[in-house]
């Protein structure tokens, strides 16, 4: 019908209209990043590479990166653990306060980071802790391991409950079982998990701001050139963050899509 | 007889106020082939996971070769379960699948090849050794859980709606193969389903629950023809109950009035018949005849046809008599052609009085 | 197990401790422990303090509404008229971003929305403009808009896409058009997932300090944007932590009212 088809036209058109709103100011970031104005507009200036240059050159921006790889790495294994052993118990027990637990688990995303970073600041700084590269590692584990938790329960959703049981059933002790049944299957969610608060990790910038104190992560180098006028180093940085993260990003669903749809099938009665 | 292999002593399960097993007392006998069967949530598969270790009794104890289980984890049980979803390791191959139990006991790779092998050779399924187990069928991946169970050599085997899953040709078929492999191995079998086919077709006795009570324990003929309670006798079979009030006993015969007719029924040996008391008893479908003439048979009534159930060969018939009951007889389809019934015509129903079977006290 | 023992002790102490924290009182440029209400009584008092509430209110409603009403279109074509492959495709596209520097986003779109910038360069062709679309509430929307819209289509996507096809199939049979049946069949079914997406919304442009400041012209400021000038200046940690309280409280009152509203059963 012609109507349909009409409505079709406009709805994909629709859609593909938010996605460049949604993306253009990657692209745009990653265009200015090779632009050779220092106010970048149309009609483009010259392709170069100054920018880019200029950062490497910069000894603070090589120590933000250091930092801020350290702090992520440390972030995902902490985050994925925790994640893990939170998304299991939700999977196999039941308990008493268990809607409590699991909201605690999940809250921190719903508060805002400027109000999270004040809280971390202030209390660490009472007990001398902040500015330490271990303030910020704390605060984002905060952060991230509900993100964790979620990918490993999503997973473990896709499990028969009952292997568990059939793996005990068959002689296997608790710990065997976990090894033997648990692990394997939910390996690809602990991957994506890890790269995925590696990459929340990495980005985030308010609470670092606030607890990082002198050592810094890429975000408050941002943040700071940010604060003094437009500097075009920004893009350049900007776009190696997010080749970084894209990259991480992708990893964690390529993993996680395919692996977890071939073993799922396993399981159709 | 031998000792027994399974004890259950008084064993109650209760999950906060609910009761899941009321006190059971249950013995099963080692080489037998022992169904545990009822409507869902009676608490048969309670029962089983309790045996497993899945669960704990909440009082009483269960005993297996002798030894007290309630301390025991399920890992350290030698009972190995058939699961009502199978459970089969979706990450490993049909022959790692059945090596399983094997490689928890710590036994060399080379032995567990060569056992597992073998019941899959056993269960016609060695080709598939290497194979993913979803690229299955649903037969095929039953015996793989078969397999599974049965490698370590277990004293009992627990099984859990097996069968539920399958086609309904298949499951002939497996029946088939189960009652083989029980008489084969001499393992005792304990199964659980809500099929009264399944379970009379292959167990050696039957245990029908209720609401978590036992409610009869016997071969699956002793329960059909004498079921102790009006429960057991609407789940089992298709059976007739019909209720009325003691008028006297003679010579070992009662007589019953209901409200449509006076019946005659012999009460078993142990029975006590107070007169003018209330009682009901059970005439299963297939021990009536029908006839277009009243007949001269000690019970007898008359009653219309209303419509009429193929299941194969075996035709069920529901008629409503004078006070608008229910009733129904089963025929074999080929003595039915004789008769050329149609809906709504009146035809007499008559037994003999040594088919009815009077129920226990109505409670 | 290890989750609820770092959990306790660094989110619930931390947010405690700002509670405690906002009964300090600031003496000489230091923060002395006390338990003074003069911070909330001040703080109460002061005309810009509810200035910044409303406006921090208004604008992430606004936002809120305006998101959820750009995305469901969006989320509707992908739940309904593309093919699976390309909805797995969209939804991997959409979670991008939510991962990738929001800063960097943000100062992007100072650059394309500048008076001289790409936006009015482009319009110029036209003889139109230049238009003054940042340091004002539409350059904060923007900001918003990027912030949440990835995060806002992901949800509402995923609520459409669950519900049973058969429903929609049944309200066809029975001759309701393709707007009505949106209306009057799809949306009352994905209740919940629009009003999480449209809470998720509001939380995060309620408490964001970057696309206000660096957009929105900071000032007049929004709640977010007064902590941390009340933070940077004069140590008045205590004042900060009675905004960020109310903060908290407001967020959580909106978060619960939807969420009940979201689940409550039709009459």
């Amino acid at each position: 019908m012609k109507e349909s088809q009409s409505i079709l036209l406009f709805i994909r058109l629709y859609i593909i209209i938010v996605f460049f709103f949604v993306f253009s100011p990657i692209l745009a970031s990653f265009v200015f990043s090779f632009n050779s104005d220092r106010f970048p507009s149309l009609p483009l200036g010259h392709f170069t590479l100054k920018w880019y240059e200029m950062i490497f050159d910069d000894p603070d921006v090589w120590d933000a990166f250091a930092v801020s790889i350290m702090v992520s790495i440390t972030v995902g294994i902490i985050s994925t653990f925790i994640g893990f052993c939170t998304a299991y118990t939700d999977f196999r027990y039941r308990f008493f306060g268990k809607n409590i637990y699991l909201a605690l688990a999940l809250l921190p995303p719903t508060i805002p980071l400027v109000i999270m970073g004040l809280a971390m600041l202030a209390l660490l700084s009472r007990i001398g802790m902040s500015g330490e590269i271990h303030s910020i590692i704390v605060s984002h584990v905060v952060l991230c391991s509900p993100f964790a938790m979620a990918i490993v329960r999503m997973r473990l959703a896709q499990m028969d409950p009952q292997l568990e049981a059939a793996a005990w059933n068959l002689g296997a002790s608790q710990w065997r079982a976990m090894s033997t049944i648990i692990f394997p299957f939910t390996f690809p969610a602990i991957i994506s998990a890890f790269c995925l608060t590696m990459a929340v990790s990495f980005d985030e910038f308010a609470v670092a701001w606030f607890v990082s104190g002198l050592n810094k992560t890429v975000p408050v180098i941002i943040l700071e050139i940010l604060q003094g006028n437009v500097d075009p180093q920004i893009n350049a940085i900007g776009t190696l963050v997010f080749i970084i993260s894209i990259t991480l990003v992708v990893i964690a669903q390529i993993i996680f899509m395919t692996k977890s749809t071939k073993s799922a099938h396993g399981f159709r009665i | 007889m031998s000792e027994p292999l399974v004890v259950f002593k008084d064993v109650i399960k209760r999950y906060g106020d609910f009761v899941a097993v009321r006190r059971m007392n249950l013995v099963i006998h080692p080489g037998e082939f022992i169904a545990i069967m009822g409507p869902s949530g009676c608490g048969k598969t309670t029962t089983l996971r309790m045996l497993a270790g899945l669960e704990q009794p909440s009082e009483g104890e269960i005993r297996i070769s002798g030894k007290q289980m309630n301390e025991v984890s399920p890992s350290e049980r030698d009972t190995p379960m058939v699961w009502q979803s199978l459970a089969l390791f979706p990450f490993l191959n049909v022959l790692k699948n059945v090596e399983f139990g094997l490689k928890m006991r710590g036994t060399d790779s080379a032995s567990r090849r060569q056992q597992s092998m073998e019941w899959l050779d056993r269960l016609g399924i060695a080709e598939f050794a290497e194979r993913d187990v979803s690229l299955l069928s649903g037969g095929q991946r039953q015996r793989v859980a078969l397999a599974r169970a049965l490698v370590t050599e277990p004293q009992v085997l627990l099984l859990d709606e097996p069968l539920s899953a399958l086609d309904a040709n298949l499951v002939i078929h497996m029946q088939g193969v189960l009652t083989r492999l029980q008489k084969e191995l001499g393992i005792t079998f304990v199964y659980v389903t809500h099929s009264q086919s399944e379970a009379f077709a292959m167990a050696d006795r039957v245990v029908i629950m209720n609401e978590g009570a036992v409610l009869q324990v016997g071969s699956p003929q002793s329960v059909y023809r004498n079921p102790a309670s009006r429960f057991v006798a609407e789940f089992v079979g298709t059976n007739n109950i019909i209720s009325g009030t003691a008028r006297s006993v003679k010579s070992n015969v009662v007589q019953l009035e209901s409200n449509i007719s006076t019946f005659k029924v012999s009460p078993s040996a142990d029975q006590q018949i107070v007169e003018g008391s209330e009682y009901s008893f059970v005439i299963s479908a297939d021990q009536v005849s029908l006839s277009s003439e009243a007949e001269t048979l000690e019970n007898c009534i008359p009653c219309s046809l209303i419509s009429e159930e193929f299941v194969g060969s075996v035709v069920t018939l529901f008629f409503e008599d004078e006070s608008g009951t229910q009733f129904r007889v089963q025929k074999q389809q080929r003595d039915l052609d004789s008769l050329n019934l149609k809906i709504g015509e009146t035809v007499w129903a008559s037994w003999e009085t040594r088919h009815a079977y009077l129920l226990p006290e109505d409670n | 197990m290890p989750m609820l023992i770092w959990q306790l002790l660094f989110f619930v102490f931390p947010l405690c401790f700002l509670v405690g924290l906002s009964f300090w009182v600031v003496r000489n440029y230091r923060m002395t422990p006390d338990f003074d209400p003069v911070n909330w009584i001040k703080m109460y008092n002061k005309g810009y303090f509810w200035d910044a509430y409303f406006r921090t209110f208004v604008i992430a409603s606004m936002s809120t509404v305006i998101t959820s009403v750009i995305a469901f279109p969006c989320a509707y074509g992908l739940a309904f008229k593309v093919s699976a492959n390309i909805r797995r495709w969209a939804v991997f596209l959409l979670i991008i971003p939510f991962f990738t520097s929001y800063l960097v986003r943000v100062y992007s779109w100072q650059v394309i929305l500048g008076t001289k910038g790409v936006v009015n360069g482009f319009l110029g062709y036209f003889g139109l403009g230049p238009y003054d679309m940042l340091f004002n509430l539409f350059g904060t929307l923007v900001g918003y808009l990027t912030l949440c819209l990835p995060l806002v289509v992901v949800l509402q996507l995923i609520s459409l896409a669950s519900i049973d096809k058969r429903l929609i199939e049944a309200a066809r049979n029975l001759g309701c058009g393709t707007i009505r049946t949106v209306f009057s069949v799809i949306i009352p079914l994905a209740k919940i997932g629009l009003i999480i997406g449209a809470v998720f919304c509001f939380i995060l442009s309620f408490g964001d300090f970057v696309s206000p400041y660096y957009l929105g012209g900071s000032k007049p400021p929004t709640l977010s944007i007064l902590i941390i000038d009340t933070t940077k200046s004069g140590q008045q940690w205590p004042r900060a932590a009675v905004v960020a309280l109310t903060m908290i409280a407001t967020l959580l009152a909106v978060a619960f009212t939807a969420v009940s509203a979201a689940y409550r059963r039709p009459k």
